[in-house]
């Protein structure tokens, strides 16, 4: 049975459901490090020696190349490499693997006959200093014939459009496509999926809706942009420091494109400006080695933020038609979706249509997707990848489908949402209603309310932990997994929950790739869920260890010894005790060595969390600027090790969210032109924009987490973008289903009749 | 042209050779070696390389290192440097007002920057004042109810 979190009697009574450590929001264990400024990062790190790299980039979106001449740039005193897809020898890397979940692109390292997108990498220069560098890049010669680009899935899919990705093919589209064409150009990819009937759902339906959204590409926008040094030394070893979500997958990227062996090459995950989903390797690390092979020297590269916005892994936009029969009470029988996804030079996202269908009973379900190419680079995983868009379609036109039929938005949901085994959908809407008293909930002039759910199932990976009980009785956790959210944090308080040792006790250590056990990328939710079993397995293997040594130790039968204070205590005698400290001395100093536990987590499947969320705004009606007022979400964490983590988690990925629905969105013109490039022009949210966040945590446990854990770093993206329409809705009478909701969208929706 | 100059960084004294065109940001980082300084977009919007000019917030990545002589520079490590925390860092541990910690230098110094010009903000305040600070990671509301805590802190340690 789910149940809401009560965080202030958590911290009145110092514990929850027996828990001592897991449960409590304990200060992250690199607190301190981050607010001293101690912190290391990638760009902190400046071996003697190191050269600075910099990027040659296409200043066309689509243009071919007619010749590149890098002889003045390589005459130039201080300049020490420079390499182009010419220059790079048959045998080395001639591609470029970039994979995360939900995305995989193999393209070539530099363009060579043809650029696809303004901020295609021509060329690469290391040089002593970076103005030099700069220098360089300058004198490399390119001439360019410019060709007729794409800026926009719908000019892309025309047969008059020129084909992109050479090679591409049209495709026949569906017959009852929306998007009126017979054939389908620049597909780079293509998903459909059926479940029942969708044209007899819609026959028995007693209204039909179809509407058509339109989301567009939003980038990560982590506040460290990305960025390697590497050094290869004189037998070949490769060592890069990089900002990562997952230093395993950057060392077999490096190696699948340098055609290296993994032990040739060590990746030390620095600490880690902020991912989302968008760094896992491929857009610098694979060049910063290849200019330190050619210069022989160390060689840092870090992306500008113009970089980030021309030559980032954005999330893909997303042109969504979405079809819906329901009942009069509201029971929903049919939904089909077509999508257009906005995939840029790559591929990848357009599966995430199947998201559309939610968290409800939905018997007839249809979709057909395509991944689009544009001439804008290859898109990459952004939280809960898909989702939001697929979201915005699905939760506001169900909003829509409510507001037609006069059902409550929170009701009709409550009526269709599926119900089962370690799933809480009901529980979790009906907590945020109730945090934000949605039943009494009232709207002055120009405010209004919203309402929308998004879900998510972790995903699952591999990994090791080894769990050391020193001679003092402290204990180190030690693995390679990469902490962004605070999953160093709660992987202390399993330890210490497992070892019954104070928190302050334990301490995490990350090691590089060479000498840490493989541990799974820190994307899809999966760290807390499969490292927190990998490191519960390794404190409990340390903790039977001490069981083993204490009956020897106590001259007692194991059956009879519990681990409780720190402390073996005999059952029922509780005089008769060994500190772990002195049993660790024991172990290291008559018995066979130090006490050390090993864990190791392969797969297991998780169950969906849901994530609901409202939100109040006010809408100017001068101005059409829109203000969020009021802000209330809730989620099923399964269990919160770190309550507060847990927040944070939902806190961010919440503003994430409403942002993409308020201010974010990468322009571009017809032929794929970035109109802005710079986060004067990009708005990311500011405190100005956002207010207070009522937060509540929902705990249905799922089976094979770690104390019931859920994956929760994504969901919390999801419903922002419809949560936010739907209120503008509700304050102006107006459904605006394009994002975002700037002040001149929102005016001329509502001054146009 | 290269030149030598003198920044005073908390409180000490960095004799270093810089360009005419060197930022504040590059001496600070590479010449002083104090990596606490972020660089985040180099176009003054992000705030990431905060730091403080004669006790007020200045994007390090628009001053050039010249125009910082003779003026008291504070960065991150100069914050808590006597070993005991600054009121601002104790509550961004405590109430969960870092993830990344990125933008965690510059927020903290644009917060301790708020609290001496105004040492009890309205939350409203607090927010506006700290706008040019951004955070990709925490959605801002533990940061607000960090900055306001702090001052709390301070208010009860000044009586």
């Amino acid at each position: 049975m789910a149940q809401v979190l009560d965080r202030q009697s958590v911290a009145a009574n110092g514990e929850t459901n027996g828990f001592t450590v897991v449960g409590q929001s304990t200060k992250r264990v690199d607190a301190l490090e981050k607010v001293t400024g101690r912190a290391l990062y990638a760009a902190d790190v400046s071996p003697p020696g190191m050269l600075w790299g910099v990027f040659l980039r296409s200043p066309h979106p689509h243009a071919l190349i007619k010749k590149i001449d890098t002889s003045k740039a390589e005459q130039l005193p201080g300049v020490l490499a420079v390499i182009t897809q010419e220059s790079l020898a048959t045998d080395q890397a001639l591609v470029v693997e970039e994979e995360m979940h939900a995305t995989r692109r193999v393209q070539t390292l530099f363009a060579q006959d043809k650029v696809h997108y303004e901020g295609e990498k021509v060329a690469a220069i290391a040089a002593t200093t970076k103005e030099l560098a700069e220098e360089a890049a300058d004198l490399i010669e390119v001439e360019y014939e410019p060709l007729q680009g794409s800026g926009h899935v719908l000019d892309s899919i025309q047969e008059s459009l020129p084909v992109i990705n050479e090679g591409t093919e049209l495709l026949d589209a569906p017959a009852d496509n929306p998007w009126g064409v017979t054939k389908l150009n620049n597909v780079a990819g293509e998903h459909h999926s059926v479940e029942g009937d969708v044209a007899a759902g819609f026959a028995e339906s007693d209204r039909v809706y179809t509407h058509t959204f339109y989301i567009p590409r939003a980038h990560q926008t982590y506040i460290e942009p990305q960025v390697t040094v590497a050094d290869v030394d004189v037998g070949g070893k490769v060592t890069v420091w990089t900002s990562t979500q997952g230093p395993f997958g950057v060392r077999s990227n490096l190696a699948n494109s340098l055609r290296l062996p993994t032990n040739k090459i060590n990746v030390h995950g620095m600490t880690i400006g902020g991912g989302f989903g968008a760094k896992f390797g491929g857009i610098v690390d694979t060049y910063a080695v290849l200019l330190a092979q050619k210069a022989r020297r160390p060689v840092k590269m870090v992306y500008s933020r113009h970089e980030e916005f021309v030559d980032g892994r954005p999330a893909p936009g997303a042109h969504i038609t979405i079809k819906t029969g329901v009942k009069n009470d509201g029971t929903i029988v049919a939904r089909q979706a077509w999508a257009l996804w906005d995939t840029g030079v790559g591929q990848g996202g357009g599966y995430a249509t199947m998201r559309t269908k939610g968290v409800y009973n939905v018997e007839h379900f249809k979709f057909d997707a395509f991944d689009v190419n544009t001439c804008k680079p290859a898109p990459g995983a952004y939280r809960a990848p898909g989702a939001p868009q697929a979201t915005f379609a699905g939760e506001t036109q169900l909003n829509i489908i409510a507001e037609d039929l006069g059902i409550d938005p929170v009701d009709i949901r409550l009526k269709n949402m599926r119900e089962g085994d370690q799933i809480a959908f009901k529980e979790t809407l009906q907590a945020v209603a109730d945090a934000a008293g949605w039943a009494d909930r009232t709207s002055g002039p120009n405010e209004g309310w919203g309402v929308a759910v998004g879900e998510w199932t972790n995903g699952a990976g591999p990994g090791t932990a080894v769990v050391s009980v020193h001679d003092d009785g402290s204990v180190h956790v030690f693995s390679g997994l990469m902490d962004i959210t605070g999953t160093d944090t709660a992987m202390a308080q399993i330890a210490a929950e497992v070892l019954t040792v104070p928190y302050d006790d334990v301490t995490t250590v990350r090691g590089d790739t060479d000498s840490a056990p493989f541990a799974t990328g820190s994307g899809g939710s999966v760290v807390t869920f499969s490292m927190g079993n990998a490191v519960k397995r390794a404190a409990e293997d340390a903790k039977q260890r001490l069981l083993e040594l204490a009956a020897e130790h106590l001259e007692a039968p194991l059956e009879l010894l519990e681990l409780r204070g720190g402390a073996v205590v005999v059952k029922e005698k509780p005089d008769e005790s060994v500190s772990i400290a002195q049993l660790a001395q024991f172990a290291l100093r008559e018995r066979g060595g130090p006490v050390m536990g090993k864990g190791t987590f392969a797969s297991q499947p998780s169950a969906t969390t849901t994530a609901a969320q409202i939100g109040k705004v006010e809408v100017d009606p001068e101005t059409g600027k829109v203000w969020i007022r009021e802000l209330y979400n809730s989620l099923d964490a399964g269990k919160a090790i770190n309550p507060m983590a847990s927040e944070g988690q939902m806190e961010g990925g919440l503003v994430q969210g409403f942002a993409w629905g308020l201010m974010e969105a990468m322009h571009y013109d017809r032929d794929g032109h970035n109109l802005n490039p710079g986060l004067l022009d990009y708005r990311l949210p500011t405190t100005a924009d956002f207010p207070d966040i009522a937060s509540v945590i929902v705990e249905e446990p799922t089976k094979n987490g770690p104390y019931g854990v859920k994956g929760i770093g994504e969901p919390p993206i999801a419903p922002g973008p419809a949560a936010l329409a739907s209120a503008v809705a509700d304050a102006t009478g107006k459904w605006i289903m394009e994002l975002p909701l700037v002040p001149e969208r929102v005016y001329r929706a509502t001054h146009d009749s | 042209m290269k030149r030598q100059i003198t920044l005073d960084i908390n409180d000490q004294p960095y004799e270093l050779t810089v360009e005419n065109r060197t930022r504040l940001l590059d001496a600070v980082r590479y010449a002083a070696g104090l990596t606490g300084t972020k660089e985040g977009c180099s176009t003054g919007d992000c705030g990431a390389c905060t730091v403080l000019m004669d006790g007020a917030p200045i994007t390090s990545c628009l001053t050039l290192a010249v125009a910082a002589e003779g003026k008291k520079l504070t960065t991150i490590e100069g914050i808590g440097a006597d070993g005991t925390l600054h009121p601002v860092q104790e509550s961004f541990m405590e109430l969960g007002g870092l993830q990344c910690g990125i933008c965690t230098p510059g927020m903290i110094l644009s917060s301790v920057a708020l609290l001496e010009d105004n040492p009890q903000p309205t939350a409203d305040e607090a927010r506006w004042t700290l706008a040019g600070n951004l955070c990709r990671c925490t959605g801002y509301d533990k940061i607000i109810k960090a900055v306001l805590q702090a001052a709390e802190v301070q208010e009860t340690a000044a009586s």
